[in-house]
């Protein structure tokens, strides 16, 4: 009976610590990563069928439906240039130049992985939608109530990135840790 | 107890958490999928999404400047056609995901050659291709369940009207009773 009830309590404490880490590192994870290049990560496997069974799981949880490599390299962050966390609260300079891809674009998601909601119903700037300055580069602001031409508001919302190259150059699939991606400062936090 | 049957109990433990974190994490993507497929409508027929925008919430990290049309599938009922347009002078792609969110398939504006897309789905084990699909793509789904997503691009917002109007003519359904294929 004692045997029982300790095999038991194995297959309890086991199954929760289980679930535990595929909720800690699948679940509440985020978009798998793979190669850095700078705060953008991004993780060639994904949409691919030869990739491991904890990107798929993570690609099903963050990023279902994604295209393989060929159609569509993703990137995401949720950090900024310096490391720290991307905070709903600050505003933020995000600085580049057009993208090696026929066409790009940035889109800003909350944690729950969808469009966060704001007066202007702007949520992403791309190659055809993002206004250039002289010199060709771009600068966009995003901060919870922004504004303006290459506007992202992120209504305070904790949130994070996803990079769309859709049918990338290709040295962005030879070599996705050096292409030149748009940087990410933190200008002001309250 | 001893200190060598706590440190069995503890590695026993141990062994049952990773086999169900295995387990869950092969099992999560199936499930995904499968609730994806079902929210998505009817199978075998063509679903036009709405222009995505903060309250779409059916699929995560939805591209707002796109616009999405699914054609999820289960070829337990026959072997699906899928016809679509290309909308002119924008991003346009037709891929094939399968119930472990492979994506098996993909082709877009570009590599399509200027042609409308027809493309037959077979479904696994299926070596009996019908004879009536010359000049079709023939694709073999790795699952019976599936899905067909079109993307196409708002790269304009006056060409919007346009482009939404073309994408609406695409297609999907079963071809014929998967009864007659081998």
């Amino acid at each position: 009976m004692r045997l029982a009830l300790k095999i038991l309590v194995v297959l309890v404490i086991g199954t929760v610590l289980g679930l535990a880490a595929t909720w800690l590192f699948v679940i509440r994870g985020a978009m798998p990563g793979g190669v850095s290049d700078g705060p953008w990560k991004t993780n060639l496997l994904i949409g691919n069928s030869g990739g491991d069974m904890m990107t798929r799981a993570a690609v099903a949880m963050h990023g279902l439906l994604a295209l393989n490599r060929s159609e569509t390299v993703y990137y995401s962050t949720y950090t900024d240039n310096s490391g720290a966390n991307l905070d709903g609260a600050c505003t933020y300079r995000l600085s580049g130049r057009d993208l090696p891809a026929r066409w790009w674009s940035i889109t800003v998601y909350g944690a729950d992985d969808f469009l966060i909601a704001n007066p202007q119903n702007r949520y992403s700037i791309s190659r055809t939608s993002v206004t250039r300055d002289a010199s060709g580069g771009f600068v966009a602001t995003i901060a919870p109530k922004a504004s303006g031409p290459n506007a992202l508001p992120t209504n305070g919302e904790t949130f994070n990135l996803t990079l769309r190259l859709y049918n990338p150059a290709a040295g962005v699939v030879a070599d996705p840790a050096h292409v030149a991606l748009p940087s990410i400062k933190r200008v002001s936090c309250p | 107890m001893s200190a060598r049957e706590w440190i069995g109990w503890i590695v026993a433990t141990l062994a049952v958490a990773t086999a169900v974190h295995i387990a869950s994490m092969w099992y999560l993507p199936r499930a995904v999928m499968h609730v994806a497929i079902s929210r998505m409508g009817a199978v075998n027929a063509i679903h036009h999404g709405k222009r995505v925008d903060a309250t779409s919430r059916g699929v995560v990290r939805p591209s707002p400047d796109l616009l999405y049309s699914t054609c999820p599938f289960d070829l337990s009922k026959g072997v699906l056609e899928v016809k679509a347009p290309v909308p002119p002078d924008t991003y346009w792609s037709a891929s094939a995901f399968d119930a472990n969110t492979n994506n098996f398939f993909a082709i877009n504006d570009r590599n399509i050659g200027g042609q409308p897309l027809e493309l037959i789905v077979l479904p696994p084990g299926h070596t009996q291709e019908p004879d009536h699909i010359a000049g079709q793509l023939v694709i073999h789904s790795p699952s019976v369940r599936g899905l067909i997503l079109f993307r196409t691009l708002i790269s304009d917002e006056k060409q919007f009207a346009r482009v939404d109007a073309v994408r609406r003519q695409a297609n999907c359904g079963v071809l014929q009773p998967s009864s007659s294929g081998g």
